[in-house]
């Protein structure tokens, strides 16, 4: 069975230019459909404003959906109680782009790891510090470093911060926002390393957003592109990257800068 | 050689930490060709730049070194050479095209502005006529329309195109490019790499590109210069630093990128090992 089963889900704001003008509708998310296999990783890409954080946020229920909708393990996300709600958070965590804003900067490491645990879960403080101090190792961050705050770390570390907090209530899915388009090549590639690790230890299904075809070859199974709220093509990484088939697909893939000599 | 940089140091005084950014420098810079200086955040290649220009500021002091510009030492200039040299000779576009525009005056404006500085000759008219050249230059649409277009209303891309309009105006010979391309999609930066090949080839400017991204490199650069650490480790051709790469940090750097058809599919890609320090290699220039 599909993890993930979206049917033709919707995301338009309306949007006013003057006080007496008539809303104009932006379609963000334009009747989409895609489903996410348990144990994949399906990439999500296009250019900025083409819908897919805003796919993203409909996912992680940040934002509600104007239409359609979202299964998850057979039940539909947009029509929960609060309670279910609840559930389905610790299932799906989500890690952003930018490790400079998505960390509190008044809170130290441990606080901010233990905050899903303390929010979601009965443990005591002990069992608490202990379960930090294990995913801190997994992620390749430090004991010692349990006090520190934000600003004392490069911005891999803080992307390693960001992945132990997801990933710390153990769930199923984790949905990657641009996770290493801030970084360095080099601190790029130890990321996607981690991430590729820790799927296979944990058996995690990834929705990763990306604008990096390099990237996205790299890690995906599936690749879904999106152009202006639409998907226009979806294919196995192989077959996407062998045949494009739609023009902005190959579009896309001709301006990836290649090394070729 | 148009430019010519020479042992240059650079360094940032903090209380009594002394942090050499730039740490004996050297590399030229042939009339009409394109040089890329690439290296992670920190390597120094901003710092570079900025040195070039002139527009390091307290705690920054250039310690030693020199930077000569057709001849001069740019170093030694005074302050109102500098001024006839920056803007005119040689211009510079910067990474963030929202944050280098002033938001409250209109394109025109400012393209006008860097006319009425280095060629106060001019007459309105000829500004005008000028500046409307330059937005057709860089496959601006409406050139005319845009004129009086504040940047907020324009795309990333099309203000990109308006820096680089501002930076072509005077034709410099060099034209300094501190990673125009980074907050751009794949596809604009690909037109925007195209325009300013295009422009060199036109009117004959050597390009300094500062950039992370080895793919860019690969597309656009004569030679590549290598900073790590403030150092320059390996000084090549692009052809012979893609081909035959022989820092370790090069190779490391270059083996971190997850190239399709060459890196298999989620393998563990190679990284750049924090805990090595790669100035104890010997330098690679070629």
């Amino acid at each position: 069975m599909n993890l993930f089963e979206i049917k033709n889900l919707q995301k338009h704001y309306d949007v006013k230019k003057g006080l007496f003008a008539k809303p104009t509708t932006i379609k963000a998310v334009n009747d989409i459909n895609f489903h996410v296999k348990k144990g994949e990783v399906l990439s999500i890409v296009g250019e900025s404003g083409c819908g897919k954080s805003t796919t993203a946020k409909l996912l992680m229920t940040i934002e509600e959906p104007t239409g359609g909708e979202i299964f998850f393990e057979g039940k539909d996300i947009t029509k929960l109680s609060s309670n279910e709600l609840k559930e389905y958070r610790k299932k799906v965590q989500i890690i952003f782009q930018d490790p400079y804003s998505s960390l509190n900067p008044r809170w130290n490491v441990g606080k901010i790891i233990a905050e899903p645990l303390k929010l979601n879960t009965n443990l005591n403080d002990k069992e608490i510090k202990e379960k930090v101090l294990t995913i801190m190792k997994k992620v390749g961050l430090k004991e010692e470093w349990y006090e520190r705050y934000p600003h004392q770390f490069s911005g891999g570390q803080r992307q390693r911060i960001g992945i132990a907090r997801a990933l710390v209530l153990e769930p199923e899915v984790i949905i990657c926002d641009e996770p290493v388009s801030a970084l360095d090549v080099s601190i790029q590639a130890q990321v996607l390393n981690l991430l590729l690790d820790l799927q296979e230890e944990f058996n995690l299904t990834y929705v990763f957003i990306s604008h990096d075809l390099s990237v996205v070859e790299h890690i995906s199974d599936r690749i879904i592109v999106m152009y202006f709220g639409d998907i226009v093509e979806s294919d196995n990484v192989e077959t996407l990257f062998a045949n494009p088939q739609h023009d902005y697909t190959k579009q896309l893939l001709g301006a990836i800068p290649k090394i070729e000599f | 050689m148009l430019l010519e940089v020479k042992n240059l140091v650079t360094c940032f005084y903090a209380d009594e930490h002394v942090n050499r950014a730039v740490d004996n420098v050297s590399f030229s810079i042939p009339e009409g060709k394109t040089v890329c200086i690439v290296g992670e955040s920190g390597s120094g290649k901003s710092i570079t730049s900025l040195s070039i220009m002139g527009l390091i500021e307290k705690p920054g002091v250039v310690e030693s070194g020199e930077i000569l510009f057709e001849g001069t030492d740019l170093l030694k200039s005074s302050q109102k050479h500098m001024r006839s040299v920056r803007g005119a000779k040689i211009s510079m576009i910067f990474q963030e095209p929202m944050t280098s525009l002033n938001p409250s005056y209109t394109v025109g404006y400012q393209l006008d502005e860097v006319l009425k500085l280095h060629q106060s000759h001019l007459s309105k008219k000829e500004r005008y006529e000028k500046v409307i050249e330059a937005l057709k230059l860089v496959g601006m649409p409406y050139p005319e329309e845009k004129y009086n277009e504040y940047p907020f209303k324009l795309s990333g891309g099309q203000r990109q195109r308006v820096m680089i309009a501002m930076a072509m105006t005077c034709e410099p010979k060099l034209l300094i490019a501190d990673e125009p391309t980074t907050a751009l999609d794949v596809t604009i930066q690909a037109q925007v790499l195209e325009l300013m090949s295009k422009l060199q080839k036109e009117k004959g400017t050597a390009i300094l590109f500062i950039t992370h991204d080895l793919g860019v490199v690969a597309g656009i650069a004569d030679e590549v210069v290598v900073m790590y650490r403030g150092h320059v480790v390996e000084k090549a051709s692009a052809k012979e630093l893609f081909s035959d790469p022989r820092h370790p940090y090069t190779k490391a750097l270059l083996n971190s990128i997850p190239t399709p058809g060459k890196v298999k599919r989620k393998s563990r890609l190679e990284t750049v090992d924090e805990n090595i320090d790669y100035l104890q290699f010997p330098k690679e220039i070629r």
